[in-house]
């Protein structure tokens, strides 16, 4: 007898959630799907508009595409255009109490990409630009994916299929159910009654502001770097100001972020000095976005997968890569193996998991980062390596292509870790610190 | 450069990378075109003009050997660079990224493929036509030796009389037509053996018409029996040598065969062609 668990030709795969996870996931499932001539159909049920403006329309994101996602999505044919970005990035300016430096990107090329997950903040419509999540979307139907505005409100088993339920009286059986979900509780509980152990990763709160500028002003003071903040405060982790069309988008990371989280932020030294002086500044929108910290044990069962920050995401950084990568890897396993949590098992999970691992590596990195920003000595010593790498182009860039690969999220938080193991860079660090620790004795 | 763009903006005629050159990546293009050359003995030869979205320079990272072509942006274009390593690190981990390089490898394999049938069938067609194998052979022998008049007259199918099949120079006469016997080339199309005149004023054998001719070369084809003659001549003082001679008989082998081809072709047409109205008539009826 045929495995019941390998979509057939008209199998059907209810995607709930058109996020970027849910759209990867659609646009890879349909091309791997034709390349094996199987006709597969696609659904996915997304209540959101997301060329609105404002709140309704945002998925809540820095909006940052890394370079490495860049690249990989130039190499599936997906470009970004300049309808989509915002902004092209080539360089970070990493702010500390004690300095500034600049990190480049390696070939002085703009390569990574600010974007709008949603139509932007209030009143940017009509600049003729186009969301990221709306434009991934667009390209999932293009692949033959069918885009419903409804919210689900049920799921269960019938006859040992998933079945659909929305409020408004829909049903629909579906061979394999996608949850593209985010971290949002109520939209969590969905997969949580199915019993199948899957509960909502844990979270923090981050903050997300959009400050309104002149767009000459905003070029002028930003140019096309993201500025990172590395700042003695307790609570923040990190905080980067993404420079957009006529907004920067700030976002800052840590533990429990709240309304006053911003303000506090914005009235820091090292931030104010950043920002023009002498021009009032407007803060368009803010919000105060669940971070997925701690992915749940089990993503799948039979017919069921769960996927992008529902699942596993990278720790605070590029979410979108980690969309995609979850996103396509569900995929091939749902056309190339099965939908049974067998398969899921032996060919979604390492995948799943390689990125909860990784995560591992990256809680280290961000603990000596802390370090690093508490202590005066440790902050300068660092400053004075990248300032040293930066200005010489013949040097080797230890330091500052680990803070690049770590901050634009370009390099899984595994290699970076083992790349600051370096004996040359340690020897670098420790030079400096010794120096700066021997001149603040004096 | 715009803000809201990616990559690195290439302007006219800007190379991006050049033919022998080492390769370490690959590249998209996000907006214009690229055109590739490559060097050829007789300047750069264009093999191919890419539009926005299309992969090139992807051989270099495969193969590891030197570039083979050069890409040289046309008007504004906009680039965007994909890194070997953090490329094949990313395959390694997902091989169905590789599955869209593939795909472009594989269309220009195919698109390849038929440019190559369709020289071949260029090639075939010199075979098939007796004008243009004409043609060709007497091209061959203007290479070969210098002259100022040259023609191929091969015998009609009364096998009566030789009539002018391909000419080149200014003294001849397209519609002379000679029997047998008749004039220096009926006459070496009657003996079989080749001949070099360096005074065709005082050869009896000459019909001069309106024809200006002081030297020339005359050299049967032969198949068996004789088909034709191979005419070079010239107009001025200019003489031939007994080289000349040797080397003309030796192409004329060639030549033979060349031509028996493409008439044998050229009846397997027409016989078939035939075959095939008879069995559509049989059809009919």
């Amino acid at each position: 007898m045929a495995d019941p668990f390998i979509l057939e030709d008209g199998s059907h795969i209810a995607v709930v959630g058109g996020g970027p996870t849910g759209s990867f996931f659609s646009i890879f499932a349909l091309r791997m799907a034709k390349m094996i001539n199987k006709n597969l159909r696609v659904t996915i049920y997304e209540p959101k508009d997301f060329s609105k403006d404002g709140p309704l329309g945002c998925n809540r994101c820095g909006g940052i595409i890394s370079e490495l996602l860049v690249q990989a999505l130039a190499v599936e044919g997906i470009n970004l255009s300049d309808r989509i970005v915002q902004r092209g990035i080539d360089s970070y300016k990493l702010h500390t109490d004690h300095g500034t430096v600049s990190i480049d990107t390696p070939t002085h090329e703009k390569r990574i990409a600010a974007v709008y997950r949603g139509g932007g903040p209030k009143g940017t419509m009509g600049q003729e630009k186009e969301s990221f999540d709306g434009f991934l979307l667009n390209l999932a139907r293009q692949e033959g994916a069918l885009h419903v505005p409804l919210k689900i409100d049920h799921i269960e088993y019938r006859n040992s299929k998933p079945v659909l339920l929305s409020r408004e009286g829909d049903v629909q059986e579906a061979d394999l159910v996608v949850g593209a979900i985010g971290v949002k509780s109520q939209t969590s509980k969905l997969f949580e009654h199915m019993r199948f152990g899957y509960r909502r990763p844990e979270t923090v709160t981050a903050a997300i502001a959009e400050i309104g500028f002149d767009r000459d002003i905003l070029s002028e003071r930003f140019g096309a770097s993201v500025h990172l903040f590395l700042l003695p405060l307790k609570e923040i982790k990190f905080a980067a100001m993404i420079p957009k069309g006529t907004y920067v988008t700030i976002c800052i990371l840590g533990k429990n972020m709240n309304v006053r989280s911003v303000n506090e932020f914005l009235d820091h030294p090292a931030v104010a000095a950043v920002l023009p002086a002498s021009v009032p500044y407007k803060i368009g929108c803010r919000c105060l976005p669940q971070m997925n910290v701690r992915a749940p044990g089990v993503p799948f069962t039979d017919r069921v997968v769960m996927c992008g920050d529902a699942g596993s995401t990278r720790l605070f950084k590029d979410g979108l890569g980690a969309a995609y990568l979850m996103g396509k890897a569900a995929a091939k396993t749902a056309v190339f193996h099965g939908v049974s949590a067998d398969h899921f098992r032996r060919e979604y999970l390492p995948v799943y998991r390689s990125i909860v691992n990784d995560n591992r590596y990256g809680k280290i990195l961000f603990q000596a980062t802390d370090l690093f920003k508490k202590y005066k000595t440790l902050t300068r010593g660092m400053l004075k390596v990248i300032s040293r790498e930066q200005e010489d182009q013949y040097r080797s860039k230890r330091l500052s292509s680990v803070l690049w690969d770590m901050f634009t999220g370009n390099e899984r938080y595994k290699n970076i870790f083992f790349r600051t193991l370096n004996f040359p860079l340690q020897h670098d660090l420790l030079c400096e610190i010794t120096k700066e620790f021997i001149a603040g004795k004096a | 450069m715009r803000e809201d763009e990616l990559g690195r903006m290439y302007s006219e005629g800007e190379q991006i990378f050049g033919e022998g050159q080492e390769g370490d990546r690959m590249y998209v293009i996000q907006a214009g075109r690229v055109k590739i050359t490559k060097k050829s003995r007789t300047g750069d030869m264009t093999i191919a003009v890419l539009e926005s979205g299309d992969i090139f320079g992807e051989m270099a990272l495969f193969d590891k050997l030197p570039r083979s072509a050069t890409a040289t942006a046309m008007g504004n274009t906009r680039v965007l660079t994909i890194d070997k390593d953090k490329l094949f690190q990313t395959i390694s981990r997902d091989p169905t990224l590789a599955f869209r390089i593939i795909s472009s490898m594989s269309s220009r394999i195919r698109r390849l493929d038929d440019e190559l049938i369709q020289v071949k069938k260029n090639k075939l067609n010199i075979c098939t036509d007796l004008d243009e194998t004409c043609e060709y052979i007497l091209e061959e022998a203007k290479n070969v030796i210098p002259a100022e008049n040259g023609s191929i007259m091969l015998l009609d199918e009364d096998g009566e009389t030789l009539s002018v099949r391909a000419a080149f120079g200014k003294e001849w006469n397209p519609k002379i037509k000679l029997r047998v016997g008749e004039g220096v080339a009926g006459d070496v199309l009657k003996t079989g053996k080749a001949e070099l005149i360096n005074s065709v004023s005082q050869d009896a054998r000459f019909k001069s018409g309106s024809a200006k001719i002081s030297s020339m070369l005359c050299v049967p084809l032969k198949w068996k029996t004789s088909i034709g003659t191979l005419n070079m001549s010239n107009s001025s003082n200019k003489l031939f040598t007994l080289e000349d001679l040797k080397m003309l008989r030796s192409l004329a082998m060639y030549a033979s065969i060349a031509i028996q081809n493409a008439k044998s072709c050229a009846q397997l047409k027409s016989t078939t062609e035939e075959m095939i109205m008879h069995v559509s008539l049989l059809d009919v009826s």
